[in-house]
């Protein structure tokens, strides 16, 4: 019954970066149609400002609102749409650690994010030159570390939960909820809240603390909301990217 | 190399190593779906240590969640198991994932691909880049053989054609192991027999071990060695297929009025029709101890009748079902 058994030479698991190389490159695939959507975006402002320019308009003052750190946050959304993150999907199938190859993904995404966003401030500083608007402040419109974070957290919201719009809307909601309490509560005067025993007191104690973050200097301040906004974004990062890993025995 | 001593390492089965493909993948006191898969599967792997390549094994169902998709999911650690441990080439599928994965082509039950917006070019060279034993000189023969069009969207393929792109993507790396879930579902019957063909061609060139699912046994018959039988996540049956077609045959045999089957046989009686005073049972077991059996109790023997590998598998479904 037994056969002779004969050796078997096991095939090696691909390099880390041959695997992040090609996530970079399927991620751009797949983004290529919004991009191309970015771009058709892109140039019709910049024949909207060039009309104006060419009228004798101001044109193009540097100081448009610029949401990057927003699209940030819905980047990962696109990113891993077409992956069935909590299934037995195709991406798991790859003989790939699955919490290296998500965070190879996230990698990928981050990339493509940072192409997109230094491409708008070329865009930007293009259109402040053409204006005449002063460079400096058209680079300051740019919030990068808020973007980097956002992107951080909108990928571990992706990553680490089944149905991220859920909680996303649910958490929207709760947050509209604990506005409507906190609008009460700052006016004690006119409302019930200012009955709850310690309530007023605890409010008072955060807006002291507000008020101590404010007064920090520019730099100090810039430092620490870096370190706590990355920092917090890599450690959601890391607890949502854990959730793919290799499942352990029992 | 590491792996390789750590392979011949694993050689060295204590006894209680259960093994599907000898030492090639190991279900190992597995219980991979429900409480009943684990008895069965210790029971029938340690009667049966099956080694060498060109093992096939294929899984008879007649409904859907036998448990065959799952066993594969669990070899592939896409799945958890209830209880137990999978071993391929000795690794531990779940501590040694990725390498157990390369070593594995994987054919899905279903046709759709996530990255459906992909051509075939580009998914095909995208799973390349994941495996470093890629053949691309194969690759390049199995598209032209399979009739993939690499400037396709892989969302336009039909089920048949999106079949033979996976079957592009699951053999070009020469995987030591292959799991075909439902292969030829979808394959029109030419290009059912074709590509039957070209898998057999590859076992031939390829050492591979294949463990393939299917509710069609007959395509594959040519190709098995082994067929194991799951249904209800139980593996009800297992044995080579000679043994499996010299052991289970159609007995019709003439009793007297209110004749019973001996206890024994009636516990091994997959089917049974009743026509008169006539019985027809198809009955798993050496010819020559069924027979004597059957007259020792009374019964005269009229025929008997060797059967298909798909009726003889079919007979341990209905096992389930009798009384």
């Amino acid at each position: 019954m037994t056969k002779a058994m004969p050796e078997v030479t096991l095939h090696a698991t691909p390099r880390w970066s041959d695997v992040v190389l090609e996530q970079v490159r399927v991620a751009g695939h797949g983004l290529r149609r919004e991009a191309i959507v970015a771009i058709a975006v892109l140039g019709v402002g910049t024949a909207m400002v060039g009309s104006e320019i060419v009228a004798g308009g101001p044109g193009f003052d540097s100081n448009e609102t610029l949401p990057t750190a927003l699209v940030a946050f819905f980047f990962p959304f696109l990113l891993w749409r077409h992956d069935k993150r909590f299934a037995p999907s195709f991406l798991w199938t790859l003989p790939v650690d699955r919490r290296r190859l998500a965070a190879a993904r996230v990698f990928a995404g981050f990339v493509w994010l940072m192409v997109a966003v230094a491409s708008f401030a070329a865009w930007l500083l293009t259109l402040g030159l053409v204006a005449g608007a002063p460079l400096a402040h058209t680079i300051l419109r740019i919030p990068v570390v808020a973007t980097v974070g956002a992107y951080l957290f909108g990928s571990a919201l992706v990553l680490g939960l089944r149905h991220p719009i859920r909680w996303l809307l649910g958490g929207s909601g709760v947050l509209f909820l604990l506005g409507i309490v906190g609008d009460a509560l700052s006016r004690p005067d006119d409302s019930e809240w200012a009955y709850i025993p310690g309530a007023h007191a605890f409010f008072e104690e955060v807006h002291q603390a507000m008020e101590l973050w404010l007064k920090l200097p520019d730099s100090a301040q810039w430092a620490m909301t870096t370190f706590l906004w990355l920092g917090a974004g890599l450690a959601a990062l890391w607890a949502a990217v854990t959730r793919h890993k290799e499942r352990r025995r029992h | 190399m590491r792996i390789r001593r750590e392979l011949a390492a694993r050689n060295r089965f204590d006894g209680n190593a259960l093994e599907v493909g000898g030492q090639l993948v190991t279900v190992n006191g597995g219980q991979l779906t429900s409480e009943s898969f684990l008895p069965n599967t210790v029971r029938h792997f340690r009667e049966q240590k099956i080694g060498g390549h060109e093992l096939m094994v294929g899984m008879e169902e007649r409904a859907n969640g036998a448990g065959k998709s799952t066993a594969m999911k669990v070899l592939l650690n896409l799945q958890r198991g209830a209880a137990g441990r999978a071993e391929v080439f000795g690794l531990d599928t779940i501590s040694r994932g990725p390498e157990v994965r390369a070593q594995i082509g994987y054919i899905p039950e279903s046709h759709e691909h996530d990255y459906a917006w992909l051509t075939c070019g580009h998914l095909i060279r995208h799973v390349a880049a994941h495996y470093p034993a890629w053949d691309h000189a194969y690759a390049a023969r199995l598209i032209e053989v399979f009739g993939v069009r690499a400037e396709r969207k892989v969302r336009t393929l039909s089920k048949g054609e999106s079949r033979r792109l996976q079957f592009v993507l699951a053999l070009a790396h020469r995987p030591a192991l292959l799991l075909l879930d439902e292969p030829t579902d979808g394959l029109d019957p030419v290009v059912r027999n074709r590509t039957l063909t070209h898998l057999a061609e590859h076992l031939a060139d390829t050492p591979t071990t294949v463990m393939i699912a299917t509710h069609h046994i007959h395509e594959v018959e040519s190709l098995a060695d082994h067929v194991g039988v799951l249904s209800a996540g139980r593996l009800v049956a297992q044995m080579s297929r000679d043994e499996l077609r010299r052991t289970v045959r159609r007995y019709r045999v003439e009793v007297p009025e209110g004749w019973e089957p001996p206890a024994e046989l009636r516990t091994r009686s997959p089917r049974r029709s009743r026509g008169g005073r006539e019985l027809q049972w198809t009955l798993a077991g050496e010819e020559r101890d069924v027979t004597a059996r059957l007259t020792a109790a009374g019964a005269t023997i009229r025929e008997v009748a060797p059967l298909a590998l798909e009726d003889a598998a079919l007979a341990f479904l209905s096992e389930e079902g009798t009384p």
